[in-house]
């Protein structure tokens, strides 16, 4: 048992928890900088700032900044650490509502079929060339994202018509069984169109490489969205932890709430897979780790975990691209490699179980 | 103000575990809730506040308990439930102040200067304002209860149904829980429908406990009620035979000889 009195972000300290945001906020931008900069091409710190503004006011780019790097930074290095800070961002925040709304440490949107349903509608379109003229280059994003929320659209549905009262267990459950279920039917697939599964694989680990500044608007704009309505949520997320029927005598409509936040939340997680494939344990891993510092209270966690799982997938990314450079490696392997370990270095160092 | 069952069946899976239940609890009253393990006092207690799906008809104050917002019940019936594992680590003063949502907590979770000093208040009625700072982890199970205790008073309603609330309390916590209620029983509570007289509905399983607080008595057996009066008239010898199936008072006599 801790003393009484020791300085502790959980414990109701305000001041204390501003400067963890504060300190949290300056490491996040840190790390979004390195991960811009690290490479084998290198760029000063003020001519990457020349470039930024330069795009940003519109007035040609200074005669002194090499045009060569402008289109290395602006066009590649940073349009990816962003989407990767985004999907990060997207992908904890997601897990962090589907943890409360299941009382689940071990919940996340992938729980509820979301990765096995996009890779599916992924399948679709890279073994079957299945397309929509005009849409060519945003087919996978787009069959992954339809598909993942159709799964899990289908796995509530059908806990809701087995069950009337919507049960976690249940939605666990029939989230697991169609998950199996519609990777059961991917595998069908792939033994037709073996030659065609390198693709389909290299999407499946997740990759950020090739991105540009449409995808970062377009997962701007969800993520936002998304991350407000989980906002104002967030005072209900902290009661519906208490299990549904203290929620529900406190005062929450537990029905709608969890429906609603199950849906917010797969939504993030479907625009991120759409656009980074399926990358695993951040939305596992960086709720608890920032549980572990400010405490469950979703006003802060919410926030927070979006800064955290950002830092983290902008962290691994730059790995999966320097590490064996030139080769990339899959960032979905990144992620799991590094955090698994710091995970549970973080989970059982102290020996506190809780979260 | 009035609590009214019409006919209430309630029950899990195809399982009855209450049939055709007729109640009616007025304001002011204080109410225990009697039987053996399973004889569907939580349920009653579950079903009363709009909980749980149910047959029949549950109103208060004429409207029907299982079309009312959430929010608005939970305005006139606060129901402290059995203490259960915590997962989430919140404070002690985090968790209190949660009681406070549905008269406060808006849009994003925010409460007032009030809230927080009804909550302090709260804390202080249950001996637990000095841990105020601690984790739900790191609570002993008495603690934990009153916790709960201090966050269902919190919501500052009327209506307060307890479901063991003493179980895990020493002897003074029991004695200060029970002083607490009876003085808080005979004051009135401010709502949005106007001032309530304070009511207590509660499930003990200390039979000292219950007529300390509780000036009526409804016993539960084989899904029905089978007794309902002033306590000091329904707490007799026969009828406690009668409910938990041996003989009580023979047994209470015996204990409380002193070698």
């Amino acid at each position: 048992m801790k003393e009484q009195g020791t300085p502790d972000i959980r414990r109701t300290n305000t001041k204390a928890a501003g400067v963890g945001i504060a300190l949290s906020l300056a490491a996040c931008l840190f790390i979004l900088l390195l991960a811009i900069r690290a490479g084998s091409v290198y760029i000063s710190l003020p001519d990457l700032f020349k470039i930024i503004g330069s795009h940003i006011t519109g007035k040609p780019l200074p005669a002194e900044v090499d045009p060569m790097s402008d289109s290395i930074f602006w066009s590649i290095r940073m349009p990816r650490a962003i989407t990767a800070f985004l999907v990060g961002g997207a992908l904890s925040v997601s897990g962090a509502v589907m943890q409360a709304v299941l009382q689940n440490p071990l919940a996340s949107s992938y729980t509820l079929g979301v990765s096995s349903g996009a890779s599916l509608g992924a399948g679709f379109v890279l073994l079957c060339g299945f397309s929509v003229a005009g849409l060519e280059s945003f087919m996978l994003p787009l069959a992954g994202f339809v598909f993942g929320l159709l799964t899990v659209a289908l796995s509530i549905l059908l806990a809701s018509r087995i069950d009337r009262s919507v049960s976690n267990q249940t939605i666990v459950l029939i989230g697991m069984i169609l998950s199996l279920f519609v990777t059961g039917i991917m595998n069908f697939m792939m033994t037709f169109y073996g030659d065609r599964s390198k693709q389909l694989w290299l999407w499946m680990t997740g990759s950020f490489s090739a991105r540009n500044w449409t995808h970062c608007a377009i997962l701007f704009v969800t993520g936002l969205i998304g991350f407000i309505i989980l906002f104002m949520l967030s005072g209900r997320l902290d009661i519906l932890t208490f299990g549904e029927l203290q929620a529900s005598s406190m005062g929450v409509e537990v029905k709608k709430t969890k429906i609603a936040a199950i849906l917010v939340a797969s939504l993030l997680t479907g625009v991120s897979v759409a656009f980074a494939g399926v990358i695993g344990f951040i939305d596992l891993a960086a709720p608890h780790i920032v549980r572990k510092i400010f405490g469950p209270s979703h006003r802060l966690v919410i926030p927070m975990s979006f800064i955290y799982g950002g830092a983290f997938m902008a962290l691994c990314d730059l790995a999966a691209r320097t590490v064996l450079s030139p080769r990339e490696i899959p960032v979905g392997a990144v992620t799991a490699l590094v955090g698994a370990p710091f995970f549970a270095y973080v989970f059982f160092a102290k020996g506190r179980r809780k979260l | 103000m009035e609590l009214l069952l019409k006919n209430v069946s309630a029950g899990y899976g195809h399982e009855k575990v209450l049939e055709n239940i007729d109640l009616s609890i007025k304001e002011g009253e204080t109410v225990f809730i009697g039987g053996r393990n399973g004889s569907g006092k939580t349920t009653l207690l579950r079903v009363m506040a709009g909980l749980m799906p149910f047959e029949g008809s549950v109103t208060i104050d004429g409207k029907d308990i299982s079309k009312m917002k959430r929010r608005n019940a939970a305005q006139l019936i606060a129901l402290m439930p059995q203490a259960g594992e915590m997962y989430f680590q919140y404070t002690v003063f985090q968790t209190v102040l949660l009681g406070r949502y549905a008269r406060s907590g808006g849009l994003f979770g925010s409460f007032t200067a009030e809230d927080r000093e009804f909550a302090k208040s709260c804390m202080e009625s249950c001996g637990v304002y000095e841990y105020r700072d601690r984790l739900l982890g790191e609570l002993s199970g008495g603690q934990l209860q009153r916790v709960l205790l201090a966050r269902t008073y919190a919501q500052g309603t009327p209506f307060l149904f307890l479901d063991e609330p003493g179980s895990n309390l020493d002897i003074k916590y029991r004695a200060e829980l029970c002083d607490y209620l009876g003085k808080w029983a005979g004051e009135k509570t401010s709502t949005p429908y106007g001032e309530v007289k304070n009511t207590v509905v509660a499930v003990f399983h200390d039979l000292g406990q219950a007529r300390s607080v509780c000036g009526r008595t409804v016993f539960l057996k084989d899904k029905k009620i089978i007794a309902d009066g002033p306590s000091e008239e329904v707490i007799n010898p026969e009828c406690l035979k009668q409910v938990y199936d041996f003989d009580v008072a023979s047994y209470i006599e015996k204990q409380l000889i002193v070698h």
